[in-house]
């Protein structure tokens, strides 16, 4: 059975005009007689009031026990969601229905009173949840372990830092017994130690059957603690699925934008060459998407030449996500005349993680009689997908890292075991293989 | 007793033990009466923690604390009384002015104070209005509690004149007996007036930061049109239906008869204000039921 069904959900802001736009203001009368007058017949007349819809049709069901990661941008309507489950805010279409106590825990805080003491404050905010003020108490004892600030019970909580503030509101919010609870960025400023135990109390917490909505920019943590992720966008879902594969599209689409936006590409060209294309190219010569990490395969830098030079150096950067991996690098000095020359990046077999990369590739050029070199760099040149074949290695995990080179080891005695040991365990080994020596 | 008044009455049926699970659903169009009715049961503790924390959070702090509390409209009282009863010898029905201005005063002040307090309900607690879930409309009903502390140091006051005036000139003032029970009603009832005109205000008051001071302006004429510096018997008869028509005059004027024993029991006006009060809080809890979620969303 479901334990949160989102049907349809939507929600439109109004944006109401600008403070200029105050009908009482003398100022502004002359302001939009001036406008009128300028702008007779040229212009439609500004309407009062637009739409803006942060979220648009959500739908997704969740089972008891699923941590659902909300992940997406700024202003993807993640808090917009999380507030009407809360209820805070009122849906303008849809509905969602649920099971169970729910407790939220929105932009640092469950709604605390900062003048009121700790334990004022958490049984202020049991009895908004629904709890008694005996079993709040009763509870009292976990929730100040949980935030270790028991010295700070009862002083007012203006005088904790945010951290603790953030402490107590999540020990208080996890002890309240919730069915369900809302996540909004809460552990943004806890401390490392504190954020693990949180993330470990949530595990154990699904595994006894709670949901979780847990909103974070920090896709470690949701690919570490969410079962479930949900992408929005734009206030739509994108996707819904498997943490690590939407994770994975949702950082290569961020990736992407990023880099459309930041215009870096620009400096692949200079007044005596450029770079025309990136490419992979498989071990028998084939342009290919995605490498396989059993076989060698190389990189091929398409480089045009408008007159004699030398190629000074050549680069290659490797990025998971915006994680840099390595930097490849070739110094040697090469004399090139005008024309196409392919430049060969060799990558050899079982070297690549099973993740997509994506890549940077930077060129040195010097001219005759000039010292200085003029680079040539290609941001996001290229990126792909390496996968292992058939016959891949299976004691790689998923994801294990970030590279997965197999390297050749070696076993090498350095020491004999004492005099004394050897003969006990000449007899272990004797009793190992007697039952197996039977069984056969 | 109370499980055959829980079984009969529907929105005191428990909902949740809170320990069992139950369903909900968020919709856009909010349930009808008796489904709010039921959810503000259920969420009445919150009501009390709001009322608590106003009070608390207003003396919180001060050194002097609840000082103030009689400190604040003592002064201008003491001043007003002496310019109106002392200076312009305005009639009091017998009853010294300084009591019998203290006693309008009273009155008058828990409309007056708790209109202005569900006017900035819903400011006051924008920060939790804003994380967590009750019934919206908690937030200004919970706000009059502060004029409920006034109306309580009026009385202290009250009472420490009347006492004042027994050694002064040996007679006892205040009244005993069962017309002493209106009281508490008409009190009761100017705070539910105050509340059904604050549920409007205090949605116009998230739009229009003036509203605060429009509300204060005019609340200076409401006060001289109720009978709270003079009594009823120094109006003319003719004019008497100006106090009537609005409904704090006969809450007033009733208060005073019941508290002082002075002037008449205006029994068909406080009928008919009786009647106004609950048309005005029934609409002004239709009309934050229809306001409330776009004003939340502007907040």
């Amino acid at each position: 059975m479901d334990n949160l069904f989102v049907d349809g959900l939507g929600k439109s802001f109004r944006l109401g005009r600008p403070v200029e736009d105050n009908p009482f203001n003398p100022k502004q009368w002359l302001k939009n007689a001036r406008r009128t007058l300028a702008e007779r017949g040229k212009t439609e007349p500004v309407t009062g009031t637009r739409e803006f819809w942060a979220l648009r049709d959500v739908s997704f069901r969740v089972q008891p026990g699923t941590v659902l990661g909300v992940i997406g941008p700024n202003g993807a309507g993640k808090s917009t969601l999380l507030k009407i489950l809360a209820r805070v805010l009122a849906p303008t279409t849809g509905r969602v229905v649920g099971v169970g106590r729910l407790i939220s825990l929105l932009e640092l805080g469950a709604g605390f009173d900062t003048d009121l003491t700790a334990r004022e404050n958490i049984v202020m905010n049991a009895a908004m949840n629904g709890v008694k003020k005996a079993d709040a108490l009763r509870r009292l004892d976990a929730i100040m372990d949980f935030a270790e600030t028991r010295e700070f019970l009862d002083s007012p909580l203006k005088h904790y830092s945010s951290g603790m503030q953030l402490r107590l509101a999540f020990s208080c919010a996890i002890n309240m017994d919730p069915q369900i609870l809302l996540a909004d960025e809460v552990l943004a400023v806890g401390d490392i130690g504190f954020q693990e135990r949180c993330l470990r109390r949530v595990q154990e917490e699904a595994a006894r059957g709670l949901t979780v909505l847990f909103v974070s920019h920090d896709m470690e943590a949701i690919t570490r603690i969410c079962t479930r992720v949900l992408w929005l966008h734009g206030g739509r879902v994108m996707r819904e699925g498997d943490p690590e594969e939407v994770v994975d599209e949702y950082q290569n689409a961020t990736w992407e934008t990023a880099d459309l936006a930041s215009d870096e590409k620009g400096r692949h060209i200079n007044r005596f060459g450029r770079i025309l294309s990136v490419s992979l190219e498989s071990q028998d010569g084939r342009e290919v998407g995605a490498a396989r990490v059993d076989e060698k395969c190389s990189v091929r830098i398409r480089v045009e030449t408008f007159t004699n030079l030398t190629i000074t150096h050549c680069a290659m950067d490797l990025y998971v996500g915006n994680v840099w991996v390595l930097r490849a690098h070739a110094d040697k000095e090469r004399r090139v005349e005008p024309g196409i020359h392919d430049i060969y990046f060799r990558i050899p077999a079982n070297f690549l993680a099973q993740t997509t990369y994506s890549m940077n590739v930077s060129l040195g050029i010097q001219r005759k009689n000039d010292a200085r070199e003029y680079p040539l760099v290609m941001y996001k040149a290229l990126r792909f997908l390496a996968y292992a074949g058939e016959g891949g290695t299976p004691r790689t995990a998923k994801k294990a890292a970030l590279l997965a080179p197999r390297l050749s080891w070696d076993i090498v005695l350095h020491a004999v075991p004492r005099a004394e040991t050897a003969p006990t365990e000449d007899t272990d080994t004797d009793t190992d293989k007697v039952p197996t020596d039977t069984i056969q | 007793m109370i499980a055959v008044v829980r079984r009969w009455l529907p929105w005191m049926r428990p909902q949740d033990a809170s320990d069992r699970p139950y369903k909900w659903v968020i919709e856009p169009v909010r349930e009808g009466f008796f489904a709010r009715v039921r959810e503000f049961w259920r969420y009445r503790r919150i009501l009390w923690f709001l009322c608590s924390r106003a009070i608390k959070s207003r003396y919180e702090g001060m050194t002097l604390g609840p000082f103030w509390l009689f400190a604040r409209p003592l002064l201008p009282i003491i001043i007003s009384a002496f310019v109106f009863g002392g200076l312009l010898g305005v009639p009091s029905d017998g009853v010294p002015y300084f009591l019998f201005f203290l006693t309008g005063q009273a009155a008058w002040h828990v409309f007056d104070r708790s209109l202005m307090m569900v006017t900035r309900g819903l400011t006051i607690n924008q920060n939790i209005l804003k994380k967590v879930y009750f019934p919206r409309i908690m937030a200004p009903i919970s706000a009059a509690s502060i004029a409920l502390t006034y109306f309580a140091a009026f009385m202290g006051m009250m009472i420490a004149a009347a006492f004042y005036y027994l050694f002064k000139d040996g007679i006892w003032y205040l009244r005993f007996g069962p017309e002493l029970l209106l009281a508490p009603l008409v009190t009761l009832l100017s705070l539910v007036l105050a509340i059904g005109v604050g549920l409007f205000t205090s949605i116009w008051q998230l739009r229009f930061r003036e509203m605060r001071y429009t509300i204060r302006y005019f609340t200076q004429f409401w006060l001289y049109l109720t009978p709270v510096i003079y009594p009823l018997s120094a109006v003319p008869p003719q004019h008497r239906w100006i106090m009537y028509a609005n409904p704090m005059g006969p809450y007033v004027e009733t208060f005073k008869w019941s508290v002082l024993g002075i002037g008449e029991l205006p029994f068909v006006p406080l009928v008919c204000a009786g009647v106004t009060t609950t048309v005005v809080l029934l609409a002004g809890i239709w009309y934050f039921s229809w306001a409330e979620a776009a004003a939340i969303d502007k907040m």
